[in-house]
């Protein structure tokens, strides 16, 4: 099992009428309650529990990109990555990921990644992601272009980054005559690839036929069960079985001492997470051609609901958070494991909502310490059949 | 509507199957419909009819029961679209008569082939970007605030069912992606319209319904202005709903306008 520290750089400071005063914490929540001090501080010590997971022996520290949000305060994950190649040793460094779905330039991509590449010494993953629902319309990108234009992306990126010679490029979405970059990542054939899948077959299909690492989203375990099982199928349909590492389990994870002083401190942070920092309209989840026909009649056939109305207890349930002392999570774990079919990533998420610095970086030492050896022989090669 | 149903039928283009309703008789008036407004026949259509037109009316591209037609990306391909269909129908010159979104592909049709167009109803159309008077963005609007945009006085909302019916939810869904297509930015309009609009060379009327919370009647001012000799017209405690609103006064108003325009011997162009 290999088990990475994943930051949302969350900004925590709502006002204490957000519930009833905002419908969502993106896209239309106005930006007059950011406070550029607060997050001058926030910036500093997000990268500050990062660049500790690194220390604490963690295999990858990750960031993503959300747009427009107080949910996430990454714009560019590019720019945090490269802040992290120079104060870390050892860690993977993974950006999961670019959101190559709404990005205007997808060279640029190309290009950033092979920098960042280069400055962490070839530590870096790449994850693509389209873009969530209301980055389309913060970013003015046509959501019923998402899927072709990620899928173009996606192939311009990867030529990019393999192909022996100067090139030119004619697309549906793009068009470039000189495609030269300056610098080449340095890992062969390229940096590897993370996607994060939530229920779409198409995204199983082409992790699979990529030999990608699909990762999920955050969802009940009988659903991202689901999820794994497409995608294990679409390596079966190929004719191969996924190394265990290519299928990624993220979740949200709270350790202390004790149970009880876990749950005390994990539920104001995990309500947060759940039912402000994610609070959304349906029109912003699915804007009109988002998803296929194929895998919205999956979604409303699975009754998958919003996240606003789980309580604390719904959530830890449906595996939709692991909280407790390292005994407590360590057991959670491996249960989730068996009802997963396994997996042989974890990547967690462990800086929540408005949890303390002192929260996160206790919780992530007592999973470090104390559930990583525990859960580490689990996920590898040997086992993937048992699974 | 039971009495005269319209005819449903497919038309074959070699880029997939164009579905539409066509009832009455006389000179050909072509409907384009709004965003909400595919797979629907309604009393202002048969009213249209039942004053002396043959009316077609199409499902765009992607909307109700018409093919998607994936080479139809932006609105300058649904002006090459309808020159089709028209070829396919065989018809030369027709009336137009366009609401809201089918308001700016009938705008956009004029300006490009006003010889094929008899006479132009442009009924609050999209189209135009006027930044100073904006479209509020319907995509991000819930279905409540919706009706609420769209309706002078708005219909009680009906019950919400308990289990949701799929098969709808997709089909409105496929319906919205096929307008975002078309509309998701620009949002609604074409920048270079306006500047266009001095190529309209038929007889327009522009009609505004008075209380549009949906598309601002300085829209339908602006077109009026910009097409040249174009009529305007405003239909008093109404909202951007139309003829969901005020079947009668609507096809009156239309019928009225198309009738003085009309070629009485109807020999040009094939009729039924």
């Amino acid at each position: 099992m290999k088990f990475s520290f994943f930051h949302l750089m969350p900004y925590p400071y709502l006002p204490a009428d957000f519930d009833e005063k905002y419908d969502s914490s993106a896209l239309t929540y106005p930006n007059a309650n950011f406070d550029p001090k607060l997050g001058t501080s926030l910036y500093q010590r997000y990268l500050d529990e990062l660049e500790y997971a690194d220390k604490l022996g963690f295999d990858g520290i990750a960031v993503n990109e959300h747009h427009q949000s107080a949910y996430g305060l990454m714009p560019s994950p590019n720019l945090m990555a490269a802040a992290l190649t120079r104060r870390t040793e050892r860690a993977r460094i993974m950006v999961l990921g670019n959101a190559i779905g709404i990005r205007g330039n997808p060279l640029r991509v190309a290009e950033e990644i092979a920098m960042l590449d280069l400055m962490s010494g070839g530590r870096v993953d790449s994850g693509f992601v389209r873009g969530i629902g209301w980055e389309y319309f913060g970013h003015s990108v046509n959501p019923t272009r998402s899927r072709a234009r990620f899928d173009e992306a996606h192939d311009l990126i990867i030529k990019a980054w393999t192909a022996a010679e100067m090139f030119s490029w004619y697309g549906a979405n793009y068009e470039y005559r000189y495609v030269n970059i300056w610098p080449r990542p340095v890992q062969q054939p390229h940096p590897p690839v993370y996607i994060p899948g939530a229920g779409s077959t198409e995204t199983m299909k082409f992790c699979a036929a990529h030999r990608y690492t699909y990762m999920s989203v955050y969802a009940p375990t009988r659903i991202v069960r689901r999820w794994f099982d497409g995608y294990r199928q679409a390596a079966a349909d190929l004719g191969y079985v996924p190394d265990p590492e290519k299928i990624a389990f993220s979740v949200p994870i709270y350790v202390a001492d004790t149970d009880e002083r876990a749950h005390a401190e994990a539920r104001p942070a995990l309500e947060w997470l759940y039912h402000r920092g994610l609070k959304q309209t349906p029109e912003m989840v699915t804007p009109p051609g988002y998803m296929s026909p194929g895998s919205l009649r999956g979604v409303l056939m699975s009754g998958m609901r919003g996240f606003g109305t789980a309580s604390y207890e719904d959530l830890l349930a449906a595996g939709q958070a692991v909280v407790g002392s390292p005994a407590s999570v360590t057991a959670r774990l491996r249960e989730l494991y068996d009802e997963l079919g396994g997996f042989g990533q974890l990547i967690g998420l462990f800086a929540i909502g408005p949890s303390t610095h002192e929260q996160v970086t206790r919780s992530a030492e007592l999973f470090a310490t104390e559930v990583m050896p525990a859960l580490r022989p689990l996920g590898v090669a040997a086992d993937a059949t048992s699974a | 509507m039971t009495d005269d149903a319209p005819a449903e039928e497919y038309l074959e283009l070699p880029g997939g199957r164009v579905h539409l309703f066509r009832a009455g008789g006389g000179e050909p008036l072509l409907f384009l419909h709004a965003a909400g407004g595919a797979g629907e026949w309604h009393d202002f259509h048969r009213l249209l009819a039942s004053r002396g037109f043959d009316v077609i009316a199409p499902d765009h591209p992607g909307f109700g029961k018409s093919d998607e037609f994936p080479l139809v990306e932006a609105v300058d391909d649904l002006v090459y679209h309808y020159l089709d269909v028209l070829d396919a129908l065989g018809l030369d010159r027709v009336h137009v008569v366009g609401a809201s979104f089918g308001g700016w592909i009938a705008a956009e049709l004029a300006v490009a082939a006003s010889h094929r167009i008899r006479a132009l109803a442009l009924l609050s159309a999209a189209g135009l970007r006027l930044p100073d008077h904006p479209v509020p963005d319907i995509f991000l609007m819930p279905p409540q605030k919706l009706t609420q945009t769209l309706f002078h006085n708005p219909p009680p909302a009906p019950p919400v069912p308990a289990e949701p019916d799929v098969d709808a939810v997709l089909a409105a869904y496929r319906d919205a992606t096929a307008l975002a297509r078309f509309c998701w930015v620009p949002y609604l309009s074409n920048p270079k319209l306006e500047r266009r609009l001095h190529r309209i060379s038929v007889p327009t009327l522009v009609v505004a319904p008075s209380d549009d919370r949906l598309i601002p009647v300085a829209h339908a001012r602006r077109y009026a202005s910009g097409i040249p000799g174009a009529r305007f017209a405003e239909v008093p405690d109404c909202g951007h709903a139309m003829y969901f609103e005020r079947p009668a006064e609507f096809a009156d108003l239309v019928a009225a306008f198309l009738g003085e325009h009309s070629h009485s011997s109807a020999t040009s162009g094939a009729q039924r």
